[in-house]
């Protein structure tokens, strides 16, 4: 077992990255495609394993149409959204119903365009699928978590002569069957989700395979929650420590109702501005600020530690031709460290230290993921695939699709 | 010149220790000693060079040699690429990226700070006065449903301030034919606090909460807000902020687009105080517009300084330290303090420091009495 490792440097790549959103900012963001493959092909050719590199082969040329839709759709969304708010919500509608195929597409053109040592790669999943994975599960987890509570209020207040006793308890175990059934069909489809993605991978001839519990996700699914709550715990005794050493148990009440009023600015037209100011003292300045830090910081740790135990076991499970097999040491702590570090690093550098961002994750990621060292990797031969347009892969990069499978 | 690199087969993943020999326009590649393939430099492909990665040369064959001698492949097949090589040239050469860096600094901050609002306003006044209209058809529906109760005005108090509103008010709007105003009252509680307020919809409806009526002292007060509310309908302020933020999105999507996803918390923060800052200088623009008409109008501008202090007042009770001492900051019309005075919560307030807006409203009150009519002189 070899970790791939990564032999580029953050201080080079920013030199890429300068100069790339130089010439975005020239061409008014026409660039983006050539600007995406510099990025891509300097980071794929910098991670090794075993003296050989991966190689990015998109060109400039072949994303720019895919580009051009793409971005033509969501500034017309941004519209639609603002001047009437019911169009924008059918497009986000059909943006909804699209989205398995934006993910397939994406998938197919992403790996499609990646080689390691000179063999491609593919992903040769099929579309219906996709749609029951990414669209049809995922519905009926809405339908779960909202309808059956609904429908259950919906009788009980049809219901005549009810005691407060029996609604008591309608209502204690309808919470609990509904949260086991959410959770335990989350994992579910967490499971499908990841099954789906790893099986259709391919290497030249080789295939890979994945074979997934929904137990085992259940686990995972149900320490995260633990860990969640012991942090929002933890964090809540932090701000009442705070609070008082501060003095601000006094304004807790104000900044409660400085919320809600907040919170009803913000859904105001912005031309309807009060002309009197929010009362904002230091203290609840301070406190605001605490807020919004460990709201940050609790987010990252929770999706640290969910995303390593997924990618460690999906990992653990995964194999090439029934041969080669795979590892992830990657630690939700060093995960944490690196975003959090990160996060600072990029706000204070008004977005200067990207560069070095995006190199410390990609290092981070390919050293905690160890490969078979005995394989034969000699023998892998690319195989026959069409020719496909990046307009899938380019709507996707524009609406931040996320599969969130963190491969 | 001889070049050591990797081979490998058209298609395969085989990988063996190569170096490619160039005589003239010639080539020749071998393998252990062994010559494999030769031909001419034409026929080969090679990929750009990007920082040091390692180049591809796909030969006719199709099969590809690849090495990481950069150099070397670049003096032999010189400028394939003439743009991708002048690239490289400006990333590899220090003066060159330290321009960029400068260069991108500049303009990101003239962009944010002078390119946004400008294209904004532009925009904003050449769409027709329609466009402002439809991005508030059901707003106010909505506030009623979500926000307002009835007012519990008097009918009369309602029917005086809306006459006045009419007769005396909007004419001095010259634009008021283009643009539907209307006042409407309404009730707003949040809690057991009525809120004090005057709003404005880009469709020209005003609204008046109960407890500002009850809050203004004089006709002369309401007017004062009246006018600031107009400023807002006037300078298309909504539909400038609709535009505004939605250049920023497009703007953060491509250079975040770029980078990692956790990219996006630190930009959502850059946005939110980006758009902070141009709503507050529509509220400046909105105050100025007012208190020039104000002038114009023989109506003394000591009215919206008075109006805007009860309504600090009565938001922040006189136990708050801080609010006080900047409007004792303002009485005595210590400007420079005042601007040093700016924490960074002026600039997430939605509005600039009412302070500020109170000392600039006694300003145009001095020109009033000084009998001016035109204030604009004291904004620098």
């Amino acid at each position: 077992m070899r970790p791939l490792e990564f032999e580029g440097s953050g201080a080079e790549y920013f030199k890429i990255w300068i100069v790339n959103v130089l010439l975005l900012i020239c061409t008014m963001g026409l660039y983006y495609p050539w600007a995406k493959v510099r990025k891509q092909r300097y980071l794929y050719a910098n991670s090794t394993f075993d003296g050989r590199n991966f190689e990015y082969h998109a060109t400039g040329k072949q994303l720019f149409f895919g580009y051009l839709i793409a971005m033509t759709c969501f500034i017309i969304f941004l519209i639609l959204q603002n001047i009437s708010p019911l169009s924008g919500s059918i497009v986000l509608l059909l943006f909804f119903l699209a989205t398995p195929w934006i993910i397939w597409r994406s998938l197919q053109f992403s790996t499609r365009m990646t080689s390691f040592s000179n063999v491609r790669l593919a992903f040769n999943g099929s579309l219906g699928p996709a749609y029951l994975n990414f669209l049809l599960l995922p519905f009926v987890l809405l339908l779960i978590v909202y309808v059956i509570p609904a429908s259950a209020a919906v009788t009980l207040t049809m219901m005549d002569d009810i005691s407060a006793a029996m609604i008591g308890g309608v209502v204690a175990v309808l919470a609990l069957v509904v949260s086991i059934l959410g959770i335990y069909f989350y994992a579910y489809l967490r499971k499908r989700n990841t099954s789906y993605v790893i099986n259709g991978y391919r290497y030249g001839q080789g295939v890979f395979s994945v074979d997934l519990e929904t137990k085992q996700y259940l686990k995972i699914i149900l320490k995260t929650f633990g860990l969640a709550i012991l942090s929002m715990i933890v964090v809540f005794a932090i701000l009442a420590a705070v609070g008082s050493a501060v003095g601000v148990e006094d304004e807790f009440s104000a900044i409660q109702e400085s919320m809600q009023e907040s919170a009803k600015e913000s859904i105001e037209d912005p031309d309807a501005a009060p002309p009197g100011p929010p009362p904002i003292s230091g203290s609840f300045a301070i406190l605001i600020g605490l807020v919004y830090f460990f709201i940050i910081l609790v987010s990252l740790i929770v999706s640290a530690y969910s995303l390593t135990r997924q990618r460690t076991y999906s990992f653990a499970n995964a194999k090439l031709d029934q041969n080669v097999s795979f590892v992830s040491t990657l630690k939700a702590r060093s995960l944490a460290f690196v975003m959090v570090t990160n996060l600072f690093a990029i706000v204070l550098t008004l977005g200067l230290a990207t560069p070095w961002a995006t190199v410390r994750v990609l290092r981070l990621m390919l050293n905690n993921t160890l490969i078979d060292t005995d394989v034969d990797i000699d023998r892998y031969i690319s195989q026959q695939q069409s020719e496909q347009s990046s307009l899938g892969e380019q709507i996707g990069d524009a609406f931040d699709v996320d599969i969130g499978i963190g491969l | 010149m001889i070049i050591h690199g990797k081979w490998y087969p058209p298609e395969s993943s085989a990988q063996s220790v190569a170096t490619l020999s160039i005589t003239g326009d010639d080539y020749s590649l071998e393998i252990e000693n062994q010559r494999l393939r030769a031909g001419r430099l034409e026929d080969i492909s090679v990929s750009d060079r990007v920082g040091n990665i390692e180049r591809k040369l796909v030969l006719s064959d199709g099969s590809v040699f690849a090495t990481d001698n950069n150099d070397d492949i670049d003096k032999t097949f010189g400028d394939r690429n003439i743009i991708a090589s002048i690239i490289h040239t400006v990333e590899s050469h220090t003066g060159w990226v330290v321009t960029a860096l400068v260069f991108t600094l500049l303009f990101s901050f003239s962009f944010f700070k002078w390119g946004v609002p400008w294209v904004g306003t532009t925009i904003a006044h050449a769409l027709p006065q329609k466009t402002n209209e439809l991005i508030a058809t059901h707003t106010l529906d909505f506030l009623d449903k979500s926000m307002f109760k009835e007012s519990e005005l008097s009918v009369e108090r309602q029917a005086a301030i809306s006459n006045h509103f009419q007769s005396t008010v909007l004419p001095l709007e010259s634009l008021q034919q283009d643009i539907p105003f209307k006042l409407h009252f309404r009730k707003w509680q949040v809690g057991k606090e009525s809120v004090s307020n005057a709003l404005a919809l880009p469709s020209g409806d005003i609204i008046l909460t109960d407890a500002f009526v009850e809050l203004s002292k004089n006709q002369a007060e309401i007017d004062s807000v009246l006018l600031h509310e107009m400023g807002h309908v006037v300078k298309r302020h909504g539909l400038e902020m609709i535009i505004e933020s939605m250049l920023v999105t497009t703007a953060v999507v491509l250079v975040v687009g770029d980078a990692s996803g956790i990219t996006d918390l630190g930009a959502g923060l850059g946005a939110l105080l980006v758009s902070a800052n141009y709503s507050q200088s529509n509220e400046t623009e909105s105050d100025i517009y007012a208190l020039d008409l104000m002038l114009k109008a023989n109506m003394d501008p000591i009215a919206f300084a008075n109006i805007l202090s009860r309504m600090m007042e009565r938001e922040a009770p006189s136990g708050d330290s801080e609010v006080v001492d900047e409007s004792k900051e303002a009485d005595s019309n210590d400007e420079n303090k005042d601007d040093n005075d700016k924490s960074l919560l002026d600039y997430l307030s939605s509005h600039p420091a009412t302070a500020e807006r109170i000392a600039r409203a006694q300003r145009y009150s001095q020109c009033f009495r000084q009998q001016q009519t035109d204030c604009s002189m004291s904004e620098r």
